[in-house]
């Protein structure tokens, strides 16, 4: 097989005309992770011999028939807090590190029904939340793009192993951000689906009310056919959603002629203003959507610290309740950044929370009116450039307010995709936002500017200098 | 909420939280409590007694008998 990398689409579509095999794309990915997993730390567990297996056992299925999706042999992987029936599952965490779950989680199940090929589990935050971290079991996954960098989180090694392609796509998780963050730093796409619509069942909580889980992978096409398996009402989860699936494909390559598309440009430029290069990153994504025929408008909400503010009570409030028990009991081993978030809880009261929750039905019913007449909005994904990973500030929750956690309170789904290069040739994203459960429109949107712009071309250069025979 | 909280404050939340902190992470907490402060004041608008918070409490299908 050739050495590029293939989208899940592409992949699919040589398996399904027996061009390629299952097994060769494991082998592909798997020698990937042999030759820059022992610097990208993106896997803390590979299922090197499983993979085989399933891979062997898709290509006997395919051969003997067709494939029963387009998922079907396919390598992926999953974020450790995700649970996996007889495979470790630690969520980073020194609590967890003999933990083998007896079933998978919902998310889990409706990946490997459908054919994928698990790689492993990948790097996460403890438990999600703070990091980067240099006192857990397993170290930090870095940046494909420049190892000595931040890759985000918490969904740290997805980001970097779809970034690198040892895997074609994986599970990320977001309470805050943890899928766009790392999307966006490592040159991917990664969707925030609208809240319930993904089971949570099965994923370790960081924040009840906030959590997400969705996919990432190289293109938004790509998170449309892993979101069509993922998608879909489920019992074990008190969130879930009830409602008929669409086709997540449905729009891709129809165009996005006259649609209209909402500028929050207060955010980036006033509220938390971005560096140059992301900046450069959103001025040109805004001129290839009007190119593409869309209409922008400029949009008004209330400032980021508000909505950061909201969500940040309700996300450290509820972290703390879930993970209450262990840290009256065993405070210390946790990881330092994860102690320290942690403890945030006890200077929060319950009239505090409450009120945080009142004010997110307010911030919800404000995005909801500024997107009447809207399709989507846009703003941008992540301040700057990857930080160096030993330089990640560990409170700028405070100070300098995320773009990614508006959408977390208000529980709309958003998209981050890769809009080019900026300082040290370092990937900028913007983040497309659309209404609750109008998944398709928000695809086709970041489907058409993928096709529209050239940055799905770009492999960080590790992938091919380190993997050349 | 004031922005700065003293010690015997900070004791009496960490004991009512159960947490027992070093002196070292009690004085970092101290550095980020008028952080938390500044969000708390955020989230208070003047909205009146009925206004309802996002997460209501219901019966879906599956809780009726």
């Amino acid at each position: 097989m050739s050495d590029a990398i293939p989208t899940i689409a592409a992949a699919a579509r040589l398996i399904a005309a027996k061009e390629l095999s299952p097994v060769e794309l494991t082998r592909a990915c798997l020698a990937r992770v042999h030759a820059l997993d022992g610097e990208l730390h993106a896997f803390v567990h590979l299922t090197e011999e499983r993979a085989l297996a399933e891979a062997r056992a898709a290509e006997r299925a395919i051969m003997a028939s067709r494939p029963a999706g387009p998922l079907h042999g396919i390598p992926i992987g999953l974020k450790d807090i995700v649970d996996t029936k007889d495979i470790p599952t630690t969520c980073g965490s020194k609590f967890l590190q003999d933990n083998i779950p007896d079933t998978d989680a919902t998310c889990a199940e409706k990946l490997a029904a459908a054919g994928t090929v698990l790689m492993g589990k990948l790097t996460t935050h403890e438990f999600a939340d703070g990091g980067p971290s240099f006192d857990l079991p397993a170290p930090p996954a870095r940046n494909p793009w420049n190892t000595e960098h931040f890759t985000a989180g918490s969904s740290s090694g997805t980001g970097a192993g779809v970034a690198a392609g040892l895997i074609l796509g994986g599970i990320g998780t977001d309470t805050g951000g943890s899928i766009r963050g790392p999307a966006a730093l490592c040159g991917i796409a990664g969707i925030k689906p609208t809240y319930g619509l993904v089971s949570r069942a099965g994923v370790a909580p960081a924040a009840y009310s906030l959590d997400h889980i969705g996919p990432m992978a190289w293109t938004a096409e790509d998170c449309a056919l892993m979101l069509q398996v993922l998608a879909g009402h489920d019992p074990h989860d008190p969130a879930s959603a009830s409602r008929p699936i669409p086709d997540y494909t449905a729009l891709l390559g129809s165009g996005i002629k006259g649609l209209k598309i909402g500028v929050i440009h207060h955010f980036h430029e006033v509220d938390h203003k971005v560096s140059e290069g992301t900046q450069r990153g959103i001025d040109a994504a805004l001129a290839t959507f009007r190119d593409l025929g869309a209409e922008l408008r400029e949009v008004q909400l209330s400032p980021l610290q508000d909505w950061a503010a909201c969500g940040s009570l309700i996300s450290i409030t509820e972290r703390a309740a879930a993970y209450e028990e262990w840290s009256r009991t065993r405070l210390g081993d946790f990881s330092e950044r994860m102690r320290s978030r942690l403890i945030l809880g006890a200077l929060v009261s319950g009239v505090d929370y409450v009120q945080a929750v009142r004010r997110r039905r307010e911030l919800r019913a404000e995005l909801q009116q500024a997107m009447a007449g809207l399709d989507v909005v846009l703003t941008a994904t992540q301040p700057a450039e990857a930080a160096k990973i030993d330089a990640v500030p560990k409170w700028d929750l405070f100070d300098k307010p995320g773009f990614t956690m508006p959408f977390n309170v208000a529980g709309y789904p958003a998209i981050s995709v890769c809009a080019g290069f900026g300082a040290g040739g370092l990937p900028v994203a913007v983040q497309l936002v659309g209404k609750p459960f109008q998944e398709p429109i928000l695809f086709g949107v970041a489907d058409a500017f993928e096709k529209a712009t050239p940055y799905r071309s770009q492999r960080p250069a590790l992938v091919s200098t380190r993997t050349a025979a | 909420m004031p922005s700065d909280i003293d010690d015997a404050a900070l004791d009496y939340l960490l004991a009512r939280a159960g947490l027992s902190l070093t002196a070292e992470q009690k004085v970092e907490l101290k550095t980020v409590y008028a952080g938390i402060a500044a969000m708390a004041e955020r989230v208070r608008k003047p909205r009146g007694r009925m206004a309802e918070p996002a997460h209501g409490y219901g019966f879906a299908e599956e809780d009726l008998p």
